[in-house]
């Protein structure tokens, strides 16, 4: 540890630290404009400069190691004068005729700032020699444009774009005075492979890289916020915090608090997280509540004098179905690369693809304005009347994974306290539901073992089945590009060719489907070469004997015949596994989403426990969490089987417990597990009132031709959302809830971290937050909720958690806390599982499995496999996405993706219109060739109402977890004889 | 600037096999990068941004970063160029001797008229250098491949009546 003299005051820096980290430890300011944290020091600006004893020049701060007994002086008259020297120069380029005048305006940048503050005056830019610099501008750009006569060269962008995003699409090209940023090789960001990420706008000191949005609506100048607070992005698992920041009660911009602090994004966010907020103040925001016309009040009761029967749930909109195959727009020209003023007219009017996926004026017409009173009046009298007649089993709720964990709480309390059903899920049945069963058997535990921060500092070996982090949780994919580059091995197991597959060490691009063939033969393997690890399973798990058997048919040359890998691969990524000496075990959707999600996971957590690649820094399970609260939802309650924290509604003991908190009879609470959100919506079963808080399974549920109309059949539906999806056009009441920014709560992200997010905005209108709506209609239903804000919700949470014991509000300001957090003085937990598993004696168990195949297989007359997915820009059923304006410009229309081979033999070209047709519908789509899909796959996300993948997939049931199989659907493809208008 | 009509890949058939060659001289295949942009220049004369993505996906770098190398040497054309390329050495030395005149003249005898612009006919590109590294024999000039020394104002008629 070297002692210093910084301005002579005494500073013990760190092995190894520059003048600046330890200046900067001792808050001792010095200015800064090539560095930047994190990024590789060039040491190129030299405005850090400053006088070291004994060194005839001075030196650069940022790129000088202290040495024992240095003695600096940061303020000294030669780097003053080598700062203002500096600053002239750069100002000799850059337009700042505004802060002539000894610097009266307001400086714009933190260049600028240090302009003023060092008191240089600059020239007029008439007066310049030089011209002012150029460079590529994303003209036409929705979210990410330059002004590159504001650049200054310190290439911090081009180091944040290659370092920190691992995607490289700016550089300096050009020499001398004709130096300049460029944007891929011609200007075209898409080309570049760019995600639109903004980590460029975030540390551009200039605001010669700035958001468009903003500027559009607040004007050229620096928008000054009135507030700034922080919040959860309300997208994917991996909870990046974010900062929005607020201008007359509508956010202005996003930004992301800086990596000092120990949040999960460390200052990254996705463009979801950076671009995707305008949704909140779209025009089709719910701001009253609605009830369907029909329902009227008589003699202080409501009763139904509407239509009966199919037009009971009427209204003049087409089913999804007719939405499927109808025609619609071709994928049109992106508007990257062209100015907007440049594009013929007709581009112009489909460049505002605001009104293609938005709520049609004629879906209202149904419905009638209602005050809060009336309609928290009907939901309360028809649950408690269909609760009456028909008992427990008929009452049924559809919980949010995007909603906090103090309301998923607050709702599974009123349907299990006061309805005595456990017919409680959420969207997690069509996500995770697979790992969880199968985690559970085997240990008894339902979330990720260790943390996003270790994989990217610790792992040697890095594991990916079947999840596409990139493009589904991007700011942990670019944590696992980043640890790629620093050396870990990359395999990924993937029938798709994502950019992880493309970028690994080891690709294993299977059959869809056929996942617990290669991961048996994988552990065969590493049994036959002897890379077990003895002491793990003997000291740590039980049952290995039935795997040990059940794996030994499966040779790397007999699972090559089902999957399709060469057994060479097999055998290479099986060793590279086992050998780690750390390996993280990463899946996603690609695993569980099938008839066989189950299998498949206890096929991999046997190779996770066989290798023992579990409980060390390094050696991470995870399972990485789709929505933003999935976690947390689960971990609430939001599932059939179990009260929250995952105490087992079975046990009588449980229930007496959440009674007596809940202040209700625990006769009346059921002891059996409920339906799941894949039983409740079919033909056949007993729910008659569903309560949904904001999901839309009209579009996310398989096979929603049915779903739908079982939804049309249901006698009463409660819809708390922001917009009329899909899903609300169908119900009886509709209940305007806030979004994210309008109210406060908890997140659980997909490393167990429960993070706090503020309350930004007011919600429009009358809309509430929803825990304000539950508290309310709790009340009214009869069980007690004396919560007046989320705080007072998560005290009663942390009384019937266990692992929740210690979270407060006051705690979870900053970085938040991983559970389980028992007790007020524990600090989280970071990894679990170190030296025990949470079964009864410790140990995990061993599950032999067997592989099966997918379901739908292939045929003359469905020769296709189709996979269902997310893209980058969308997110879910697209409510939030389609109705964020930069998001939906990248891709305003449905597309699928089709191997270009197959594309050409079908006579299909990139934009033109192809039908897909599955054993139960069709939807007609615009086709887009790619290779990241194999020969005879396709891709089709399904975000996107007017062609809706699930129309086509197939509702089977996978029996342990009722998980759909989303993943396999044999189709058909075909030209599309509709026409396709412009 | 990019490429005019499709895009067909440079590195296919036998230039790919000639870049595999190229790449067993180097200990990665970035470091292969200035031959790799030879291959392409004498391919097609030129260096489209097509090109410059295309080498970039190859060799593993991005497009940006092959653009900054090309833009960084003259050597490299961003654009299409007669089917002579005349480099004039122009710094303190040659044009002492009378450089300028000599560029004056080849302007002049190409019909290229400005520097940086092919002639009418397609035969000439010509450009300013700086040195060539023969200050000794000014003026020095480069014909594509060939190096020519004192080159005079007299000689450049003779000169270019070798590049048909
Ligand atoms: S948005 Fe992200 S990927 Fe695109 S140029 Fe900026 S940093 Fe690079
Ligand atoms: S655009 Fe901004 S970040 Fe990039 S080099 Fe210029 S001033 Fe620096
Ligand atoms: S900040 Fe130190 S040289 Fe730029
Ligand atoms: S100055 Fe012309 S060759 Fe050196």
């Amino acid at each position: 540890m070297p002692a210093l003299l910084i301005n002579g005051q005494r500073v013990d820096a760190a092995d190894g630290a520059t003048i600046l980290d330890a200046a900067r430890a001792a808050e001792i300011d010095l200015p800064t404009l090539c560095w930047y944290p994190k990024l590789p020091t060039v040491g190129n600006c030299r405005i850090c400069v400053v006088s070291v004893e004994g060194e005839d020049k001075l030196l650069p701060a940022c790129a000088a190691t202290v040495a024992e007994g240095m003695r600096v002086e940061t303020e000294s008259a030669a780097a003053l004068d080598a700062r203002r020297g500096v600053l002239q120069m750069l100002l000799e380029r850059y337009p700042a005729d505004h802060l002539i005048n000894g610097g009266r305006a307001e400086p714009r940048n933190e260049f600028e700032e240090y302009v003023v503050r060092y008191g240089v005056t600059p020239r007029a830019v008439a007066a310049h020699e030089l011209s002012l610099r150029q460079g590529d501008e994303r003209p036409g750009d929705p979210m990410i444009s330059h002004d590159m006569s504001l650049c200054i060269l310190c290439t911090r962008c081009v180091r944040a774009c290659e370092d920190i995003q691992v995607v490289g699409v700016l550089d300096v090209a050009y020499r001398g005075e004709g130096a300049q940023i460029v944007v891929g090789a011609d200007g075209d960001p898409d080309k570049a492979a760019c995600t639109w990420c903004g980590e460029c706008v975030r540390v551009c000191p200039t605001g010669a890289i700035f958001e468009v949005m903003p500027r559009e609506r607040f004007g050229e100048s620096r928008v000054a916020a009135d507030r700034v607070v922080r919040s959860i992005c309300p997208y994917c698992g991996v909870g990046c915090q974010i900062d929005l920041h607020v201008k007359d009660n509508e956010i202005a911009r996003v930004t992301s608090p800086t990596f000092e602090e120990t949040t999960p994004n460390d200052g990254s966010t996705c463009v979801k997280g950076r671009f995707g907020y305008d949704f909140t103040q779209h025009r089709d925001r719910l701001t009253k509540p609605l009830i369907r016309k029909g329902w009227v009040r008589r003699g202080g009761r409501w009763i139904w004098e509407g239509a009966t029967g199919a037009a009971r749930r009427g209204g003049p909109w087409q089913s999804m179905t007719e939405e499927g195959r109808g025609d619609k727009p071709a994928a049109p020209p992106r508007a990257i690369g062209k100015r907007i003023r440049d594009l013929s007219l007709l581009e112009r009017i489909t460049a505002d693809v605001r009104d293609r996926a938005t709520t049609p004026e004629t879906w209202y017409q149904p419905f009638r304005e209602a005050t809060w009173d009336e309609a928290l009046e009907l939901v309360t009298q028809e649950l408690t009347r269909i609760h009456a007649d028909h008992g427990p089993d008929a009452m049924a709720v559809f919980q949010s994974a995007k909603c906090s964990n103090e309301e998923n709480y607050l709702l599974q309390r009123l349907f299990r306290g006061a309805f005595g059903t456990n017919n409680v899920d959420h969207c997690t049945r069509l996500c995770h539901s697979t790992s969880v069963s199968a985690m559970q058997d085997a240990l008894n535990t339902a979330a990720a073992s260790g943390s996003m921060r270790e994989v990217e500092e610790a792992c040697d070996v890095i594991f990916i089945a079947g999840a596409n982090t990139t493009e589904t949780h991007p700011v942990f994919g670019v944590s696992l590009k980043r640890a790629h580059e620093r050396g870990a091995f990359l395999i990924v197991a993937d029938p798709r060719r994502t950019e992880l597959a493309a970028r690994a060490d080891v690709h294993l691009q299977m059959q869809p489907g056929t996942d617990v063939a290669l991961l048996n033969a994988m552990l065969q393997h590493i049994l036959a070469e002897g890379l077990e690890n003895w002491s793990f399973i003997e000291t740590r798990t039980h049952d290995f004997d039935t795997v040990r058997k059940a794996v030994q048919p499966y040779t790397p040359e007999r699972a090559a015949a089902i999957t399709g890998i060469p057994a060479e691969l097999i055998r290479a990524a099986a060793e590279r596994y086992a050998r780690g000496p750390n390996t993280t075990t990463i899946w996603a959707m690609g695993l569980t989403q099938h008839l066989t999600g189950h299998d498949m996971v206890t096929s991999l957590l046997n190779l996770i426990l066989a290798t023992g690649m579990i409980g060390r820094w390094g050696a991470a399970m995870m399972p990485v969490r789709g929505q933003n609260n999935v976690q947390g939802s689960s971990d609430m309650g939001a599932i059939p089987f179990a009260f929250p924290d995952y105490q087992a509604v079975a046990d009588p003991a449980n229930r007496d417990k959440f009674a007596r908190v809940w202040g209700v009879d625990p006769k009346t609470m059921s002891l059996v597990p409920g339906l799941t959100v894949t039983e409740m919506a079919r033909e056949g079963s007993p729910v008659k009132a569903l309560y949904i808080m904001g999901e839309n399974p009209i579009i996310s549920d398989p096979d929603i031709a049915h779903a739908e109309a079982w939804f049309r059949t249901i006698e009463f539906l409660v819809v708390q959302d922001m917009f009329l999806t899909e899903t609300a056009r169908y119900g009886d009441v509709i209940l305007p809830a806030a979004s994210f920014a309008e109210k406060t709560g908890t997140f659980v992200n997909t490393e167990r971290r429960i993070q706090l997010s503020e309350q930004a905005i007011d919600p429009p209108g009358q809309a509430r937050a929803d825990w304000e709506i539950l508290v309310d209609l709790s009340n009214r239903i009869g069980i007690k909720s004396p919560f007046s804000s989320p705080a007072d919700v998560m005290e009663e949470i942390r009384e019937v958690a266990p692992a929740w014991a210690g979270v407060t509000y006051a705690r979870l300001r900053g970085g938040g806390l991983q559970y389980p957090v028992p007790h007020d003085d524990h600090p989280g937990t970071a990894f679990l599982f170190a030296d025990r598993f949470p079964t009864a004696d410790g140990r995990a168990l061993f599950h032999a499995v067997e592989y099966a195949d997918p379901g739908e297989l292939p045929d003359d007359e469905y020769p296709f496999v189709m996979n269902t997915g997310r893209m980058l820009y969308h997110w879910h059923t697209g409510t939030m996405t389609r109705r964020s304006r930069g998001l939906d410009a990248r891709e305003p229309v449905a597309t699928v993706e089709v191997h270009p081979d197959d594309a050409a033999e079908l006579g299909l070209a990139d934009g033109d219109m192809a039908k897909i047709t599955s054993r139960r519908n069709s939807i007609v789509i615009s086709v887009r060739m790619s290779d990241r899909v194999a020969r005879r796959q396709i891709f089709v996300p399904f975000h996107f109402r007017e062609a809706a993948a699930n129309l086509l997939t197939n509702p089977v049931l996978e029996p342990h977890a009722k998980m759909a199989a989303l993943k396999v659907t044999a189709v058909r493809l075909e030209p599309a004889t509709v026409p396709a208008t412009a | 600037m990019k490429a005019t009509g499709a895009y067909e890949p440079i590195f296919a058939g036998e230039r790919r096999k000639r870049l595999d060659d190229v790449f067993t001289c180097y200990p990665t295949k970035r470091a292969a990068l200035l031959p790799a942009l030879w291959i392409v220049q004498q391919t097609h004369g030129w260096i489209s941004d097509e090109a410059m993505t295309e080498v970039g996906q190859v060799l593993g770098v991005t497009a940006a970063y092959v653009k900054g190398v090309v833009t960084f040497y003259t050597m490299y054309h961003q654009h299409p160029v007669g089917r002579h390329f005349i480099q004039v050495c122009t710094t303190t030395p040659c044009n002492l001797c009378g450089a300028e005149g000599v560029v004056e003249a080849i302007l002049e005898h190409t019909g290229c008229g400005d520097l940086g612009a092919t002639s009418a006919d397609g035969r000439f590109t010509v450009i300013e250098v700086e040195c060539l590294g023969a200050c000794g024999f000014p003026t020095a000039v480069m014909v594509d491949d060939d190096f020519i020394e004192g080159v005079t104002v007299d000689g450049v008629p003779e000169l270019l009546g070798r590049y048909p």
